[in-house]
């Protein structure tokens, strides 16, 4: 990945031995899941978990609803770049998480396009100086996700940088419409065995990923979340925004889940020890300001 | 025999932290609602309302030195039983350096994670939500997040240090006990100077007192640091918008854009 990395973490060092060793089993679930589930690349698993996700009935919270709640993880390889891209010495590499078009690009309009790759010569990565990693980019940036429900709420808490987002599921407008928030505003709604968010009120400072992949504060997202096997979430997201793209476009992927014993999130006081974020500005990076709605 | 030792052991803690009080005898006959696996409920959107955010102690209106007038302290009655912070001497020395540099040694001033109990009276609101196992709280304040384990289990026994220290929670009759520990030494009590060490060991009591209020109380250790423990109380208002929900407030970002804005 682009160095610097995500952030520093402030915690004593038995954190670090904590996750290489938490590690261990986490990727031994994941091996032991991709054999026997879905694969885990986009253009695969998105048919696949859809054509699962018609006959597996879930587990159900005390409230009925499909049990989505534990620890989760998804593709990190989204947070150097959403489309493919290949290994080099900053990056591990992936294939593109775009199910929509076929051919896994964000269809930006022309002056968006050249924005991109003024964003990523210009600007500050969003996520080196511990800024919130917005929707979507949180459900994929390397990092623990932990789904907690209670009636009238899904809670999803993000271990990097302590970042959270509450999604009202009983039926209420958004915050108003001159709100800008850098996790987006969510609101949700049960649709069979799948929960629907619907996310507006962005503030458009955050990115897609490393290479300035970016929206404006206009962009509407509509996620989906749904079980597929007791441990397999399709995540999917459309990504709607006229001034910015050509049409609406989707991405979709596997939240896998982390089934370590006694597994918890740990606080990553992120900003508190970042030091990366100064240096760059004194390179001549700016912090990215963001992209309104064009008119 | 074990139900009675623990019975024995939460008959104690409470005389200790109630010894001294003036509890209204109401925020103990309030029967609050409960939630489906039966805790006392104490969901919702709540703030504070009171000063302690600039001082927790008995304070003057005045100029903060730094900022424009209109940046200034409000007076305000503390929140301190008593008043009085039993500082050792050279404690109380540090704590007058803190404020006379309180514009920029004051973590806040550098968006830090405020610490326990600061963060439930700065003054923005929080979020309780329950679970069987644990109580979520969410503080619009920085997406700072608190999950007290109320599963029966204990803080970790080893080296390590959290910004809103570990916390674990228990039942005791309608209040919410939480035992917090694992304290980093680098956050304070307020803006005027109060501070504490990585000794620090926060004991909160959260307790309905009403349909809209909850009774916040906490003990503070600190043997480094204080002669004694002490503590804090003060009522949380349930914010009655009906819209009312966590927005955010990334002070650390607009930090960033301030020396985003120097360096141009």
């Amino acid at each position: 990945m682009r160095p610097p990395s995500e952030g520093a973490r402030r915690a004593a060092w038995w954190i670090a031995v904590a996750s290489l060793l938490s590690a261990v089993p986490f990727l031994l679930t994941v091996t032991a899941q991709a054999q026997a589930g879905c694969p885990g690349e986009s253009g695969l698993f998105h048919p696949c978990a859809l054509a699962r996700a018609k006959t597996y009935r879930p587990p159900r919270t005390a409230d009925g609803k499909p049990n989505l709640q534990g620890f989760w993880r998804g593709p990190a390889s989204g947070t150097e770049n959403v489309e493919e891209h290949p290994m080099t010495d900053d990056d591990n590499g992936g294939k593109s998480l775009i199910v929509d078009p076929a051919d896994g690009k964000i269809p930006y309009q022309p002056w968006a396009a050249a924005l991109q790759k003024e964003n990523r010569a210009k600007y500050v990565e969003p996520n080196v100086p511990c800024f919130p990693s917005g929707v979507p980019r949180s459900m994929y940036v390397p990092t623990q996700i932990e789904i907690l429900q209670s009636p009238g709420n899904v809670l999803v808490l993000f271990e990097r940088a302590h970042t959270y987002r509450i999604i009202p599921t009983s039926v209420r407008p958004h915050a108003g419409a001159n709100i800008g928030l850098w996790m987006g505003d969510s609101r949700g709604r049960w649709d069979g065995n799948t929960l629907v968010v619907d996310v507006t009120n962005h503030n458009a400072k955050t990115w897609f990923d490393q290479v300035g992949n970016f929206h404006s504060s206009a962009a509407h997202m509509v996620e989906r979340f749904t079980l597929v096997d007791p441990d397999t979430i399709h995540y999917q997201v459309r990504i709607e925004d006229p001034s910015v793209y050509t049409g609406p476009w989707t991405m979709a992927f596997p939240l896998r889940r982390n089934k370590e014993k006694g597994f918890r999130l740990l606080e990553e006081a992120c900003h508190e020890g970042e030091r990366n974020t100064d240096p760059l500005i004194r390179a001549g990076q700016r912090i990215y300001p963001g992209v309104p709605e064009r008119k | 025999m074990v139900l009675c030792a623990g019975a024995l052991f939460v008959a104690s803690v409470a005389s200790t932290h109630i010894a001294g009080q003036t509890v209204a005898p109401t925020s103990r006959a309030y029967s609050p609602p409960r939630t489906a696996f039966g805790q006392p409920d104490l969901q919702g959107v709540w703030q504070v309302v009171n000063t302690a955010a600039w001082d927790i102690q008995d304070h003057s209106g005045q100029r903060f030195p730094g900022l424009p007038a209109r940046f200034s302290v409000p007076a305000g009655q503390g929140v301190v039983e008593g008043n009085e912070i039993p500082y050792q001497p050279w404690a109380l020395a540090r704590k007058q350096e803190n404020y006379k540099s309180r514009l920029t040694a004051d973590p806040e001033a550098s968006c830090y994670l405020p610490g326990v109990p600061r963060i439930t009276y700065m003054p923005y609101p929080f979020q309780i939500f329950q679970f069987p196992d644990r109580v979520v709280i969410l503080y619009e304040y920085l997406h700072a997040t608190r999950e007290i384990f109320t599963d029966g289990s204990r803080h970790p026994d080893i080296p390590v240090e959290f910004w809103l220290g570990d916390s674990r929670g228990r039942w005791e009759g309608n209040t919410l006990v939480v035992d917090v520990t694992l304290f980093t030494a680098e956050t304070w009590f307020d803006r005027a100077g109060n501070f504490h060490s990585d000794a620090l060991h926060v004991v909160e009591r959260y307790t309905r007192t009403g349909t809209d209020h909850l009774l916040y109380e906490a003990t503070i250790e600190d043997p480094k640091v204080f002669t004694r423990p002490w503590k804090i109380r003060m009522p949380v208002y349930r914010r009655q918008e009906p819209n009312s929900q966590l927005l955010e407030y990334e002070c650390y970002a607009y930090a960033r854009e301030e020396t985003d804005a120097a360096a141009k």
